[in-house]
């Protein structure tokens, strides 16, 4: 496996108390593979992806259990130096929201050629060139002449192609997506998620796609796991969850989508709000949501079970959530 | 395409041109931007109009001239009959008490600094008509029973709510004059997936409640599809096809609005497979430097010589007009034909 993280806890100490990002989150993904994490804000999906990278803000967040393995070497041992090789080369990220994840000062051409001087030693010339070549790449239109642009002077489809390029630059293993095309409108979303797709293929990358979006989901991904309250309460073949989902909240999420033959009537809702970080409801952090909640939600955290070899739930009451199809 | 019911609301003509300056002291214009740029539709009464569009296209500028935030450059904007871009002082002011809207961000809309019975309550001291001084503040908690909020949470501040709560806070305001029109920019855009659904129910609840007429502005279409009895798409500042919600998403003539269409993600993976998917390429023109003829024609496969010659009216077209089918709708394309992209019954195919 090209990365497995292993039953990783973060946590943020704040003036307020200790908020619980993530508790115990395992997921793996293969090279080639797109893994899809689902979640909702303060699931804890975009903590466990910097922690993968290595760009969380050490305080106030803190890792204080599990491992990280990358090619079957845990980061989490690595010293910066060493851990900095990694980041770049070895993986990368593709951030939401480009205009701020992009230096303003510095053009285009400058911040993409900086990554062949700083990890490849090229002179600045050479990694200008490679800059273009990249930005061809990922087809932005004349790019001899827009390399010396600075972000502003792009549209945001165009910047996000940036984002990618750079995501691209050393030929990673493993690119991280967060939310990368939530700023963007549908039609620039599916001319990126495309162009997403094909460069997976061709380098063969192992792709790992934050996002809130059921739709972008059922397009591109092989594998879903899905968080809430800092834990993946499903985790399952794409075709799989779609089809029938092994849990009340991934059922509701899926439920609460507008359907055709709906229309006119009152939509499915889950009721209630996300937790708070801070006082995660003891039992099923789900149970005060849950249409199916019982006694035993209220007191048992439920463990991962083994729903098929390839799926998992964490639900006390999985097999009733998966049979159960017209409730 | 008119609509079903009596009209409440007719749009005509409707531009908004911002000009474009340069210098300092000594302004001089050096060109325009053409936000809205000839819209015309009506709203019935009780009925929802969808407006879709991608950012830039100007459906944010339209919802605030339909509030009166903003003054159009050209057109009018009848309400009940009366041209309201035309009114000043006391009647502009009782107009406005009709016409109230929505906002996108929960966050940003909300002044911090005040309780939620003061941000509620604040449409009274505008218009102390509408409710005595001594009832304001039953009439606040009875808002915000309606949209489903403890009344007791009446002194308490934004940053206290959820992004949800702080939605029905705004729905709350936006209701305290009781008005007849709601204009939602991006109701629900700002909000978690599971909370959505909440807000969207609460709409359609209070519009049978109150007998409310929406123009609701989204980028989600199948949030839109579900809320509207009728949609527009909206185009660099015009719509390019307006019609019922099963006409547009089922039957659109307009390649925008397939394209558009084609590229919104379907919750079903089995539909990867066998769906078309319509990429446009290039990015929407600059709103300053729009093209001749059809606007839409720089990013259009199907375009030919008299598309950068002839603007396309917004009509029914030519070749739909003797059938009484769904394809005849308005659609403002030279070329217009029709053309199913998404899957009929698929269509957000969910489990159980």
């Amino acid at each position: 496996m090209l990365l497995e993280v292993r039953d990783l806890h973060v946590e943020f100490r704040t003036r307020d108390g200790i908020a619980r990002a993530v508790n115990g989150v395992s997921y793996g993904v293969d090279a080639g593979q797109t893994l899809a994490v689902l979640g909702e804000s303060g699931s804890g999906k975009s903590v466990t992806a910097q922690a993968v990278m290595g760009i969380l803000d050490m305080p106030p967040g803190r890792i204080t259990g599990g491992e990280i393995l990358f090619r079957g070497q845990d980061l989490l041992k690595l010293k910066e130096e060493e851990r900095r090789k990694v980041r770049g080369a070895g993986m990368a990220m593709i951030f939401q929201d480009a205009l701020s994840a992009l230096n303003p000062v510095l053009s285009v051409g400058d911040q993409l050629g900086e990554m062949f001087v700083v990890h490849r030693g090229m002179s600045k010339k050479d990694a200008r060139a490679r800059a273009v070549e990249l930005m061809e790449r990922v087809r932005i239109p004349a790019a001899a002449e827009r390399v010396r642009d600075y972000p502003h002077q792009f549209s945001g489809g165009m910047r996000q192609r940036i984002m990618i390029a750079m995501a691209l630059a050393l030929e990673p293993a493993l690119v991280i997506a967060d939310e990368p095309t939530t700023a963007l409108d549908v039609t620039v979303q599916a001319q990126i998620m495309d162009l997403l797709a094909e460069l997976q293929r061709e380098y063969a990358m192992g792709l790992i796609l934050i996002t809130h979006d059921l739709g972008v989901v059922a397009d591109v991904a092989d594998q879903i796991a899905v968080m809430y309250a800092g834990r993946i309460v499903e985790q399952a073949p794409v075709h799989d969850l779609y089809k029938a989902p092994a849990h009340p909240y991934t059922r509701g999420l899926l439920d609460s989508i507008p359907r055709l033959d709906h229309k006119g009537q009152e939509l499915y809702a889950i009721k209630g709000l996300p937790p708070n970080l801070m006082d995660i409801p003891p039992g099923c952090a789900f149970n005060p949501r849950c249409p199916m909640a019982r006694d035993v939600c209220r007191t048992d955290e439920p463990p991962l079970y083994e729903v098929s070899e390839e799926r998992a739930s964490a639900c006390h009451f999985w097999r009733e959530c998966l049979h159960d199809l017209d409730h | 395409m008119t609509s079903t019911t009596e009209p409440i609301l007719e749009v005509s003509g409707l531009v908004k041109h911002y000009p474009l300056t340069r210098g300092i002291l000594f302004k001089k214009q050096v060109g325009t931007v053409k936000a809205v740029d000839g819209v015309d539709f009506t709203l019935g009464r009780g009925e929802t109009l969808g407006i879709v569009g991608e950012s830039g296209c100007g459906k944010s500028t339209l919802a605030k001239m339909l509030c009166n935030l903003e003054k159009p450059t050209a057109g009018s904007i009848r309400f009940k009959g009366e041209d309201i871009t035309r009114l000043s002082g006391k009647a502009l002011k009782a107009v406005r008490r009709n016409i109230q809207m929505v906002f996108q961000d929960p966050y940003t809309s909300l002044n911090p600094r005040m309780t939620v019975g003061d941000i509620i309550g604040e449409p009274y001291e505008i218009h102390p008509e509408a409710a005595p001084k001594g009832d304001r503040r039953r009439r606040v908690q009875e808002l915000l029973d309606v949209v489903g909020l403890n009344p007791e949470y009446v002194n308490r501040y934004p940053h206290q709510f959820s992004g949800g709560q702080r939605q029905r806070i705004g729905i709350a305001r936006g209701l305290a004059l009781r008005p007849e029109v709601i204009v939602a920019d991006e109701p629900v855009s700002a909000l978690d997936v599971s909370v959505q659904a909440q807000v969207i129910n609460l709409l359609d609840r209070l519009q049978a409640e109150f007998e409310l007429s929406y123009l609701v502005i989204a980028h989600d279409l199948s949030i839109v599809r579900h809320i509207s009895d009728r949609v527009g798409v909206m185009y660099l500042g015009r719509i390019v096809e307006i019609g019922r919600d099963a006409e547009i998403y089922d039957h659109p003539t307009h390649p925008y609005t397939q394209a558009l269409l084609s590229a919104v993600p379907v919750p079903d993976p089995d539909a990867r497979e066998h769906r078309e998917r319509i990429i446009l390429t290039g990015d929407v023109p600059s709103p300053t430097n729009i093209p001749s003829g059809c606007r839409f024609r720089t990013r259009c496969w199907k375009a030919q010589e008299r598309c950068a010659r002839e603007v396309p009216a917004l009509a029914v077209p030519s070749r739909f007009r003797s059938t009484a089918g769904p394809a005849a709708h308005d659609s403002a394309c030279h070329f217009a034909e029709e053309k199913q992209v998404v899957p009929a019954e698929e269509h957000g195919n969910g489990p159980g």
